[in-house]
């Protein structure tokens, strides 16, 4: 079970999972509480936890989130651009665009990719470019 | 007037002759001297595979051209020519002087800022302030 910065309230979150079974299959005690606040013991640990959502994923760099990728550390990325002092990222290169580009044919965001936001522009532009010139795709079948 | 500089991409059917496809490229360069303009490059990159389906065809016969001059109204020609003509199946025109100067900007300061500042290699050399005194460190090392 991934746990919350919340010692105190994470005990008696545990046994009442099963009875609030929302559909949000991830165990993780209640992010944030979002959980509607029903009756029992859920008032009691309710504003606890409340206090605990927004300590947790403000104070680590990509805190437990539901649903998604669940990642408690993301490693420093650099801009691979800046790194290699690209002034220029040609649309007609092909293979330099294909990294950043899903298999389904969509554009990475900045945070997986770790560029920067000025690199990350150009490189939206230059995928769009070669998408129109029949270099990239538009989107493909899995 | 300042030049303008286009990059210019054209797809072919990919079972085109030689000589139709050098027939279009002919007829463009008549354009392009007609309206003043010059021709900087022409390549041909042959048959590439199509990242989705143009016009019924998987590949296509790509050709590159870079297009300067100083009239925006060639372009619109040289476009009205390519979707006549009947193996054309796609162009693109993109104008980049403003790309080009944009990086050549970049890169001048990037080289400036790394003339100006001694670049620390040794370890133990003491931090030196911009001033022509890299002379002694250059020589030291």
């Amino acid at each position: 079970m991934p746990d919350q910065p919340v010692p105190p309230a994470a005990p008696p979150s545990a046994p009442e999972t099963p009875a609030r079974s929302e559909g949000h299959g991830h165990g993780g005690g209640g992010g944030g509480g979002r959980r509607p606040e029903g009756g029992h013991s859920g008032g009691g640990s309710g504003p606890r936890r409340e206090g605990g959502g927004p300590g947790g994923p403000g104070g680590g760099p990509g805190g437990p989130r539901r649903g998604g990728k669940r990642q408690y550390f993301r490693k420093k990325k650099v801009c691979r651009f800046c790194v290699d002092h690209v002034d220029f990222i040609d649309y007609k290169k092909v293979d330099m665009l294909q990294p950043f580009v899903q298999e389904r044919g969509k554009i990475l965001p900045r945070r997986m990719t770790g560029t920067c936001s000025r690199h990350q522009r150009w490189l939206g532009e230059a995928i769009k470019r070669a998408r129109n010139i029949a270099l990239l795709p538009f989107a493909t079948e899995l | 007037m300042d030049e303008r500089v286009y990059d210019l991409i054209f797809i072919c059917r990919p079972a085109t002759p030689e000589d139709e496809v050098n027939k279009i490229v002919t007829t463009l360069e008549h354009s392009v001297a007609e309206h003043g303009g010059k021709i900087e490059k022409t390549e041909r990159w042959g048959t590439r595979r199509l990242a989705y389906r143009v016009a019924k065809h998987r590949e296509g016969f790509f050709v590159y051209m870079v297009v300067k001059s100083t009239q925006g109204d060639l372009i619109k020609e040289l476009e009205r020519r390519l979707k006549v003509s009947d193996p054309v199946i796609k162009y693109q025109t993109i104008r980049l002087d403003e790309e080009l100067k944009r990086q050549q900007k970049l890169s001048k300061h990037r080289e400036k800022r790394a003339s100006r500042r001694p670049r620390k290699q040794a370890p133990g050399a003491p931090p030196v302030p911009p001033q022509p005194q890299q002379v002694p460190a250059a020589a030291a090392e």
